[in-house]
Formats: structure tokens, sequence, C-alpha cells
């Protein structure tokens, strides 16, 4: 908690506490009061006795300073408490009671905000007369409509969250789910934005009191030494700089804190912000071309640098992909298989990585490409689908302008001839009505049109590989037949190779020629499809197989349970990654990691493999060796 | 698809929880309703587990929110143990409420962030306070199975206990787990502590809303795995939502087939699998991959997008993508009914048999 | 339908903000004739004076007829200076304008480059200097900045008028030099917090999945960032000029009375202070039906230029 909130954090409530104790205390404290003339000799600069000097009658600087500091942190924290103690309620009711309540607190609530806020107070100051306590109401009031949005919003979030459904099935009333469930949710930004609002009040009394508006003299406001200072600008600036400072720092308090718990606010850290490091290379064995790839991946590694270590997401991996045939690679969760895709085409982020390993495409070493010569490849020779259809596209771009784009970059198409080819291309991924399709934008789309859309921009420039990352995963089990189909055919048609991320068993079956099974950021096994699938060897692949629930096994039928979690990529065990999960390990697993070997053509990484044959309909319980 | 009727209902002396006619409607904006479940029957006797599949969007999850009242359904009846759930209102609702209880998708997002594991799960007890669960004696309960010691009591060293009990019930370590709060644990880890909460008040039903979807394939056998042995330990009543047919199967003793908002089959799992009868299922069957059921491709049995259920079609509601519908099935919608007598029941009027 | 929504909205907010206004004055504590003209004011301007206040009436009869009176054109006249109300406001309203017009063109200018530089190296030196300064300058109140730019500019080095107002008929040099540093000075606290605005959505935007599949297609950054990024951050931009309008309004009061500028602003703290309080109103009543009414535009330029509401 202390090292996340940073040493600004700190240093700046010091200052608060600081400014507030010397403002309580001021009367107590040894200097001059503040409305003492001739305490020293006439607007002289800092010294001992006055250590922010004196103004024009001779008045101790320091002294008004920190009385001024009475009015500024009186209003600014009466201000936000009472704002808080209207708005935080009407909030609440309006974001948990939703409906009518809502429509009123809200329809009220536009209205308010539509004021210019500091015009509003400096009337009403001017009509009801500058004290205060006008200044204090005034400026509260007008924060309401800002703390009853702010807590109405941070209300329906949570309201919204399954935790509170949860409660109330649980027969929780609704009062208690406010206070347990809703309010700890709630208290942290409203805590942040306190300090904010603070800085706005501090800031606003400060403009009130530069105008006159504010504390009537003698009472010493910071807007008003400042005016006051303003004066004496030529011939003694530091009575107008000591109180711009003070105000200035404690402004920069308020607004510190608050920012700074406000990034607390979110919970979950991942801890995986990668430090601050120029790409590393890492060593990786020599580049041995296999004549007749089309595409061939050595040793290829990504590793994220991060506070906790080395994530190794990608470590070592080689395989090679003809044309003509789809490679699958799958996995779990977090097993690398996007990062994979992402490190052959080499779209890492900037920083904190460090990678290493060779990408061949027909010839051409990828990886030692300039960025500029591979954005020659990506796209022309490269086409690529995402997982997320809804995030995939440009929300505010037109399909067309969005389809049609890749033929205006890289082949060098006129307006129309992009677009009517970016409507023949729509048409081949089966949209219909491309033409008017064209004018659309995203959001009017369906997912499964989403991700045809964006097949189709993949394909615009007849790429060699099409790496699909997940790209049914989001889609509704028939429209997933729909798209892995029109990939299929599309990639017969066109001759290119796809290489095909999942983490769904059944899909790498039924769609794969081969198949790279990963685990923590490395290949187990490798093989055509029936070699992996009929011929498993690797004890974690069979035990994924029997994992997954099957159509043909019979109802309730026990599925294989593999124990634990893959293993956090910055701290993978030594030996074999899946020793903790493994049924058949032995001893030597935990020693040595077991190297990938081929046995005509089938790679496995296991000392033990399994070598029992699969079969499609076969019960699971019995796996013998 | 489409259809509507309750042939397939059994007498309800023989079942826990009867739902009967059940709509749901959301407003759409522009003051247009959105029917997310037209219509929908089913019932369940103590002991089994019901599955419910469908695409995104078919009302599965409204269906779901309106057992437990939350929202209350636009019409029809829930009835759980003879007691209509759907006219309580206040204090009654909430007593009842908990004999049902619920597991929901999201494990991160269905538990607090900001409370312990141990506030998490004891947070039913501690609302209900003394009072005696509400089925102790029916099917032996949680805490009874559990711990038969601390039963009763929900204060103090006692609700610790059963806090404790029901956590290495659902496979987590009271001791390391316990005073940690949701963000520490990986999803599967989430989803036992959302499991725990739920048994902790010994509910009849459990509705478990696509409890595995967010889960890796490992990860998913351990939840299933579970909640097989907690059903069978604590005799629960279970409602199985999902998308993926083959994960209900596995677990259902029947499935319900959803399109739309409405009922397209009624099987036993094995009886569904092995001969699906409505056109929508053939088609969500041949779309999963490798499913070796010898079915025709998917392409051929289904075609199209799913119609916007603003304004749904006529009729069947499946005839937009129906390969074998006919001029009958836009004019008239499907009623429910039995196939050979037996208790396979379908809304269609061209069924494959 | 959506227009038309809005346009009932603008409608109400105006009728409530003018009648605030109106009603300010009117609800003064004690006898508002006493409180305009002072105690020691002769009977016949205060039987003048409540005639032209209709002080017989109810409070919304006399709104009415305020407001029937204001549309056309007709604010009132100044008891205190006998000069019209609207004459005196149409006469400042230009300066008020050039200053808000030229504030917002320093604040766009300066911070959408900003933002985007440090985006473009989100966590780098030049970013986290960049963000350091935008932080400072959002905490710094416009007055005192005002005060330092001063001393800095007007005092120490003297290269440009700490007060005084040119206009710009007279001579446009001499006009720009004088709304130079006012300008600044009002827009450096927007500056601020446009580009760290920018930066946040730019940072976000650069990390969605299209943006990514866009560098996958082969695209250079620059095509990527004007053509990809932009747009959607632009989009959220513009809401924040609105919602910072009402800001910028209150911070031209203060500096034109720091820069003796003749606006509407230095009229209603000059009004305040001599007790001309018909003129304050009409100051008010100006101000705060523009701000409703940029707002109401900033609604719309939104809603045009965001497909996802246009066409939802
Ligand atoms: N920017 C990053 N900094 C540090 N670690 C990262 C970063 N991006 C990804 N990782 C780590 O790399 C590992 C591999 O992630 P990757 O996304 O490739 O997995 P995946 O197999 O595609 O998983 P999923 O099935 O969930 O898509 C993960 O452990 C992830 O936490
Ligand atoms: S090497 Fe050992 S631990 Fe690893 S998979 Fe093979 S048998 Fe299991
Ligand atoms: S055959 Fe007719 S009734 Fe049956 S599913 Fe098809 S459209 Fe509906
Ligand atoms: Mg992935």
């Amino acid at each position: 908690m202390r090292r996340r909130l940073g040493l600004g954090f700190w240093i700046a409530t010091g200052w608060i506490a600081l400014v507030l104790a010397a403002a309580v205390l001021a009367d107590v404290l040894p200097f001059a009061r503040y409305d003492e003339t001739l305490a020293g000799p006439p607007q002289t600069g800092p010294s001992a006795a006055h250590p922010f000097g004196t103004d024009g009658l001779g008045r101790d600087v320091l002294s008004r300073v920190v009385y001024g500091a009475r009015v500024s942190l009186g209003v600014g924290i009466g201000a936000v408490v009472l704002g808080l103690a209207i708005g935080a309620p009407l909030g609440v009711l309006a974001g948990y009671r939703k409906r009518a309540a809502d429509a009123v607190i809200m329809a009220v609530n536009d209205v308010a905000l539509a004021f210019p806020a500091l015009v509003f107070a400096l009337a009403v100051v001017a009509f009801a007369g500058a004290n205060l306590r006008n200044v204090l109401v005034v400026l509260g009031v007008l924060g309401v409509p800002a703390w009853t949005r702010l807590i109405r919003g941070a209300t329906l979030s949570f309201a919204e969250r399954e935790f509170v459904l949860a409660a109330r099935v649980l027969g929780v009333r609704d009062r208690r789910i406010l206070w347990r469930e809703i309010m700890p949710n709630v208290a942290v930004p409203a805590a942040s934005y306190a300090f904010i609002g603070m800085a706005v009040v501090v800031v606003a009394e400060g403009s009130l009191a530069f105008l006159g508006l504010s504390v009537q003299a003698p009472t010493p406001t910071w807007g008003g030494l400042i005016n006051e200072g303003r004066t004496l600008m030529e011939t003694a600036p530091h009575v107008v700089l000591a109180p711009s400072v003070v105000m200035f720092l404690t402004v920069l308090s308020f607004n510190l804190v608050g920012d700074r718990l406000r990034a607390l606010s979110d919970v979950r850290q991942s801890g995986l912000e990668p430090v601050r490091q120029a790409v590393a290379v890492l060593p990786a064995a020599e580049p041995r071309p296999v004549a007749g790839a089309l595409l061939q991946v050595e040793d290829l590694r990504t590793h994220f640098l991060t506070p906790r270590g080395a994530v190794k997401a990608v470590d070592g991996v080689s395989f090679t992909l003809e044309r003509g045939k789809t490679l699958a690679i799958v996995g779990e969760s977090g097993s690398g298989k996007s990062m994979l895709i992402r490190s052959v085409l080499g779209l890492l982020p900037g920083t904190g990585v460090a990678r290493g390993g060779h990408v061949h495409l027909e010839g051409d070493e990828l990886t030692a490409f300039t960025p500029e010569e591979m954005r020659q490849v990506l796209g022309r020779r490269l086409g690529t689908v995402f997982q997320d259809p809804m995030t995939a596209l440009n929300p505010v771009r037109t399909i067309g302008t969005q389809v049609a784009e890749p033929l205006r970059v890289h082949l060098g198409m006129g307006r129309g001839q992009a677009r009517e080819e970016a409507a023949r291309l729509l048409a081949s991924v089966g949209i219909p009505d491309p033409a008017r399709m064209l004018g659309r934008y995203p959001h009017q789309l369906s997912g499964g049109m989403r991700q045809r859309v964006t097949i189709a921009m993949a394909l615009s420039c007849g790429p060699d590989v099409l790496f699909a990352d997940e790209p049914t995963t989001a889609l509704d089990v028939t429209i997933q037949d729909q798209v892995l189909r029109l990939i299929h055919r599309l990639r017969e048609e066109r001759d290119m190779a796809v290489v095909l991320v999942s983490h769904d068993l059944s899909v790498v079956r039924q769609w794969a020629d081969e198949v790279i099974v990963m685990y923590a950021g490395r290949v187990v096994e490798r093989g055509t499809a029936a070699d992996v699938f009929e011929r498993t060897r690797m004890p974690y692949t069979e035990a994924l197989l029997q994992a997954a629930p099957r159509l043909t096994d019979p109802a309730h039928h026990r599925l294989r349970v593999i124990p634990g979690r893959p293993p956090d990529l910055a701290a993978v065990p030594d030996g074999c990654a899946f020793r903790p999960r493994c049924a058949y390990a032995q001893d030597r697993c935990a020693e040595q990691a077991p190297p990938l070997l081929s046995e005509g053509g089938h790679l496995h990484a296991c000392w033990y493999p399994t070598g029992r044959t699969m079969t499609e309909n076969e019960g699971a319980d019995s796996h013998g060796r | 698809m489409a259809g509507s009727g309750t042939a397939h209902l059994r007498p309800r002396d023989e079942v826990l929880l009867q739902v009967e006619d059940l709509v749901v409607e959301f407003p759409a904006g522009r003051g247009r309703t959105v029917r997310a479940v037209s219509g929908v029957s089913f019932d369940l006797a103590r002991g089994e587990t019901l599955g419910i599949v469908g695409e995104s969007g078919c009302g599965k999850s409204s269906t779901a929110r309106a057992l437990i009242q939350l929202p209350p359904p636009r019409a029809g009846s829930v009835r759980l143990d003879g007691v209509e759930l759907t006219t309580l209102r206040g204090e009654a609702l909430r007593r009842t409420r908990r004999r049902l209880q619920m597991i929901f998708q999201d494990p991160i997002s269905s538990l607090n962030p900001r409370r312990r594991v141990r506030d998490i799960v004891a947070e039913g007890p501690r609302v209900w306070g003394a009072a005696a669960p509400v089925n102790g004696g029916v099917n032996g309960g949680v805490n009874s199975g559990v711990n038969s010691g601390g039963a009763g009591r929900a204060d103090g060293g006692g609700l610790d206990e059963r806090v404790d009990a029901v956590l290495e019930a659902v496979g987590l370590d009271p001791r390391t787990a316990a005073e940690r709060r949701p963000h520490e644990f990986s999803g599967g880890q989430c989803q036992r502590i959302s499991i725990a909460r739920a048994l902790i008040l010994e509910p009849e039903v459990v509705i478990c809303d696509e409890p595995v979807s967010a889960l890796d394939v490992s990860v998913q056998a351990q939840i299933l795995a579970l909640l097989e042995d907690l059903k069978a330990r604590f005799g629960l009543t279970l409602v199985f939502i999902a998308h993926d047919l083959a994960v209900v199967k596995n677990v259902s003793d029947r499935v319900l087939v959803m399109y739309l908002g409405k009922t397209c089959e009624l099987a036993p799992s094995e009886e569904l699998i092995a001969r699906p009868a409505h056109p929508y299922t053939r088609a969500l069957l041949a779309s999963i991959p490798g499913s070796g059921l010898g079915l025709p491709p998917a392409d051929r049995l289904i075609s199209g997008e799913p119609p916007s259920p603003v304004s749904p079609p006529s009729g069947c509601r499946f005839r937009t993508r129906c390969p074998r519908a006919a001029d009958r099935c836009a004019v008239e919608e499907p009623e429910i009914r039995p196939l050979n007598g037996g208790d396979h029941f379908v809304a269609c009027h061209y069924p494959d048999i | 339908m959506i227009i038309l929504h809005r346009l009932v909205r603008l409608v109400i907010v105006l009728l409530v903000v003018t009648f605030l206004s109106y009603a300010m004055l009117a609800l003064l504590p004690g006898d508002p004739v006493t409180q305009i003209l002072g105690i020691g004011a002769n009977d016949e301007a205060r039987a003048q004076l409540r005639q032209e206040l209709g002080l017989d009436e109810p409070l919304l009869v006399r709104y009415a007829g305020w407001l029937g009176a204001l549309l056309t054109g007709d604010f009132g006249t100044s008891p205190i200076t006998r000069v019209p109300v609207a004459a005196e406001l149409a006469e400042r309203l230009p300066v008020t304008l050039e200053l808000l017009v030229a504030a917002q063109v320093v604040a766009l200018g300066l911070a959408i480059p900003v933002g985007i530089a440090a985006a473009r190296r989100a966590g780098r030196a030049l970013d986290q200097v960049l963000t350091a300064l935008s932080f400072a300058l959002l905490s710094t109140p416009v007055f005192v900045l005002g005060v330092l730019l001063i001393l800095l500019f007007a005092v120490t080095w003297q290269v440009v008028p700490a007060t005084g107002w040119t206009p710009i008929s007279v001579d446009l040099g001499w006009n720009i030099t004088s709304v130079l540093l006012p300008a600044v000075t009002l827009g450096c606290g927007q500056l601020a917090v446009y580009a760290r605005l920018l930066r946040a959505d730019l940072i976000a935007t650069l990390q969605e999945d299209y943006i990514t599949l866009a560098r996958a297609r082969g695209l250079s950054p620059r095509r990527i960032l004007w053509r990809h990024a932009l747009r959607p951050s632009a989009i959220s931009l513009i809401t924040a000029v609105g919602l910072n309008m009402g800001a910028l309004i209150g911070g031209t009061v203060i500096i034109e009375t720091l820069f003796g500028l003749p606006g509407i602003g230095r009229l209603i703290v000059d009004s305040i202070f001599s007790r001309d309080y018909l003129t304050v109103q009409g100051g008010v009543v100006l101000i705060s039906v523009g701000y409703v009414l940029v707002n109401f535009a900033v609604d719309v330029v939104y809603a045009a230029v965001d497909p996802r509401i246009r066409r939802a």
C-alpha cells in the first residue's frame, strides 16, 4: 500500500498536514498577529525574524499567510463536506434505486451543471454579502451536482455487478447491501474526489477573495493577499510570491493526493507492468532455413521484463509451415499462444521486452527487417484476425474506409477502385448487400458479420499466411462453424497457409493439418493432427483431451481432472513445467527439463511419454500407458 | 422454437420447481420492449439436473434471473415446493429466495473485491442469523453434512466453523484462503468461493448461469467434477445453463434447448444427443466440430444469423434459418408435444423423427 | 428525435437559468430598493425604481415581464450610471469574446501536440516531464499564474504591457499584444486539462485491438495515429471543451480584473462594488445564457461526429 501510493503522496499529505496544523495553531505560534503593523520594517524581504518578509505596512507575511490558511482550508473542507453531505445521499439514491428517483435527480442535476459556477458564486456572494458562511455555503452547494453525478456513477457501476445480485439472492436487505457491498467500493473514488474537490474549492475561494468578494479585511485570505501584493510587485515581489507559492503547493498537494487515491481504486494490480527498458535481444540458435517452407519460425523467444522477473511468454518455439496447410496452436489461457503470434508478426510492445530467434518468410528473415521493411510484409504477405470482433474494428470509421485502407496504402488503388474491390471482398466473405455495408459503422453489425469484415480486411492484399487468433471464441457455435468454414474455403481458393490459434481442442481437431500444443510458453507436443489427437505422447495433451467433455461420452461421465493450474510464467518450475500436475511424473522430471524429441516428425517433450493410441470413442477412465 | 405449451410438464406433486409460461420483458428504447423469454415452461424433480442450452441472447440468463425474481417475470408462474414465488413480495420473498441460490458466469465480478473470503461466504448465515436451515431435515443439508456440531448457530465460533467446513467442501484450504480477498485467487478458485457462498445456506435449488464458460478446459473439468460431487453429497437440485452442449450433456439429466426466448426441445440428455428431433437442435449439434454424431454438415442444417429479438419472426421463430420451414411455419406457432408418447418433447411442425 | 429532446432541455435550462438570475436580485434580503439604492436615496428615485422593478406584482409575473423585455434586448437602465445595461454589455462583449477565443486557441493549440507527444512516448522521459508539468499547471490558480506571468513578462522583462486594452478597431498589433498575456494565462489551465485528457485517451485508444490490427496490416505509425487513434480521442476532447467552458468563463472575470481589460467580467465586478445590481444581473444573465448555448452547441457537434451516437 505504502509503495503503491508513492513518495509524492506522502510528501503532499505531509504538506497538507503542516498547513492544517499551522492554521489551527496560528494563535499560539510565535509570530506577530496578522494585523499588527510595523512588526518589522515595511517591505523587507525574508529574514530570520520574518521568514516570508513583511508587507507594505510592515505586517509579518508569514503570519498573514498562516491566518489566511484558516479561511482557505476552512472553506475548502467545509464546502466539500457540505457538498458531500447533500450530494452523496442523492447520488446513492439515484444510482441504487434507479427509475423515477434517478430520472428526477439526474434531470435536476443536468440543469444545475449547466450553470457557470464561478460567475454564479460571484453573483450570490455579491448579493447575499461577502462573509465566511455565505462563501462556504455557496461553494458547497455549487459542488452538489458534481458530487451527485460522481457518487451515482460509482454506485451504478457496482450496483450492476454480479456480487450485488448474489447478495440479493442470499436474501440480504437493501440497506445492508448498500453498506456492506456498495459503500466500501464507492468510498475510495469518493475520497479521491474529496481531495480534488478541496483543490477546486480552495481555488474558487481564492478567486473570490482575489476579487474582494470573500471574507472581508482585516481577516487575511490567500486570494486577498495576492491581490494586495500585486501593487508591490515591482518593489517587494515576495509579498505576492509567498502566498502564491503556498497556495500553489497546497492545491498541488490536494490534487496529488486525490490523483493517487484514484489510482488506488483499482484493487487488482497485475504487477506485470513492464519495466522501462529498451528491447533486449536474447541469444538464439543459428538460423537453419528449411527449403520449401513458406513460414519458418526458429527458437523464437519473447520475455517480458517485469519487476517480478522475466515473464517467459514465448520460450524457444520453432515450427515450419507450408502453403495450403493449417497449423493450429492450442493451449490453455496464458500459455503464450497470442504472444507467439505477435512475436512472429513483430507486434510487441516497444519497451520491457526481450526477444530472440528467427522468423523466415519464403527466405526473407523477418526478424532482421527494419520497421519500415516489416510494414511492407504486414498486411501484404501476412494477414491477421483477432479474437474479439467487437474491438477489432475502429468504431468511428465506416466499414468501407477500413476495408479499403490496406488496398489504398499497399496496392496504391484510387478511392473508387478501392471501394469496388472492398465491396467484392465483402461479398467473398459472405456479407449480403456489400455495397450498402461499405457505408455502415461497426456497431451496426452483428458479431459474426464483424468477424467476416475483419477477415475480408486481412485478406485484402492476398496474404501468403493468415494468422487467426481465436477467431471464433467470441461467437456462437452456429456462427463459429460458418466462420471456420469460410476461413477453410478461402485457404483453398487462395492457396495460402493458416495459423489458427485456439483453446478449443475440437475446433483444432476438425480444422488443423498440424498441431502445436503449448504449455507455459513452450511447445510440448507437435505433429500432424492425427499424431497429436490419436497417437498422443505428451501427458499434458492427453490430460487436456480427457478433461474436455465430449458429446459421445455418456451423461455424468467423469471427466479427467488435472489438478492445480498452469504455472506463473515468471516462476516456471525447474525441470518439466507440467510436473506439479502430471500423473506420470518421476524424480527425473523435476531435475531435467525434457527436450523436444522427434519420433518420425511427431515431437514431444516428455521423459515418460504415454504410448497408448487413443481413439475417439474410447472411455477416458482407463488411462493405461 | 419455437414453441409454447405445457404438455411436457409433470404432475405438480412430483416436482420441486415448476415454471409455467414464463415471460420476461426488457425495455428496448424508443418505447419498444424485447421479450427475452416468451412463454417458457419446465419443471425439476428433487435431485435432478436440468440443463438449458442456447446461443447468446436466447434468454437463458433472463430465465435464470426470473426464477429468483430478480427481476420478477412479466408473467407466468414459478412454484417452489408448491409456493408461488411471483406473487410474493418483500420479506416473504426474501425468505423464500434463499432456498434458491445462484452461481454466475464471471467469477471475478461475482465477488466483492473489498471483502475477505470469510466475510463473503459468511454473509448468508449472518443475514439469516440463528434461523434454522430452511431445509435442514430434507436432504441432510450442507452444514449437517460437513459439520454436524455447528449447525444452527450463526454467530461466533459456530459460524467460523461452518465457513471453514464449506470452504473445505469446495476444495479450498480455509487456513490459507479465508482471510484473503478475491483478487488473490484465480478464476477457478473464485468460482469455488461462489459455490461455497451459495451452499452455506443449504439451498434446495442451485441455478448455475454459465458457471464454467470463463474457465480453461482443465479448470472447467475441476468445477464440473466439484458440482457433481456436491450434488451427490448434499442432494442438490440444479439448473445448469451453458452455451456448450457437450458441457451441458455431461452434467444434466434432462436438457432444454432454447431459441430466441422460446423452447425448442426437451429430452433426457442421452436421448437428445442421440435422437435430436428439432431442426435447431440438430443444427446446434452439427455445428460442434468433430461431434462424431453422423449429422449432415452444419451449413446444410442452418443458415444466416439470428433475427432481432425486438421483432421476432411470426409463427415459428426459427423459420428464417430452418431448412425444413414450410408455409405453415410462418403462420402457426408450433406447440410443444411429446414424441412417441415418451419423455422427449419437441416444438416443431416437422420434426426429424 | 434526439435533437428535439435536446432542444426541449435547452429551453428548460434557459428558463431556469434566467429565472435564478432574476430571482437573485428580487430576493435580496431586506427591501431590494434600499439594497440597490442604499439608505440615503431620495423618495423619488425609490419610487421610480420600485416601479421599474414592478415590485408590487408576484415574482413569477415580474419574471415573465422581465423575460419579455429581455427578449427584445431590454436589460433595463442602470440606476447608478443611467446607461442602458444592454448598451454597456454590447460594448464590452467583444473584449470577453476575443479573450475566450484566444484562450481556447492557446489551450487547444498547445494541448493537442503536447497530449500526442506524451501519449506516443508514454512512460518515457518526455512523457513524464510533460505529465508533471501539466499536473503543476493544473494546480496553479489562474490569478497566481497571472501574477507570476505579469511579474516575469511585464515587470522583469517588460516585453508586454501589464494591463490595458487596445481594441482591434484601433490597432491590430497592439490588440494582439494586449490580449496575448491574458489569453496565455487563461488558456494555460485549460491546456493542462486538455493535454492530460488527450494523453490518457490516446494511450487507452492505442491499446485497443483495432490499433494492433492496424499495425498488423502494415500501416505506418503516422497513419495509425492520425487516421485511427486521434479521431475517437478528439471526440472526447470535444466534450471536455464543452464541460470546461464554465471554468474558462469564470476565469475571464479574474483575468479581466487582473489585466484591466474592459470585458463583461470586469463590468460585473465593478458593478458589484458600485452596487449597480441591475448591471450585475444583466452580466450574469448574458454569461449564463451564453454558456448554456455553447454547451448545447458542443452537444450537437458531439452527436454529429460520433457515429455511435448519431446512428444509435
Ligand atoms: N505486456 C506484457 N507484460 C508482461 N507480461 C505479459 C504481457 N503481455 C502478455 N504477458 C504474459 O504473457 C503470457 C502469455 O500470454 P498470451 O496472451 O500469449 O497467452 P494466450 O495463450 O494467448 O492466452 P489466452 O488463451 O488467454 O488468449 C501471459 O502469462 C501474460 O501474462
Ligand atoms: S516429463 Fe515427466 S512431468 Fe513432464 S510430462 Fe513427462 S512425465 Fe510428466
Ligand atoms: S420445421 Fe417449421 S416449425 Fe419446425 S423448426 Fe423449422 S420452421 Fe420451425
Ligand atoms: Mg490469446
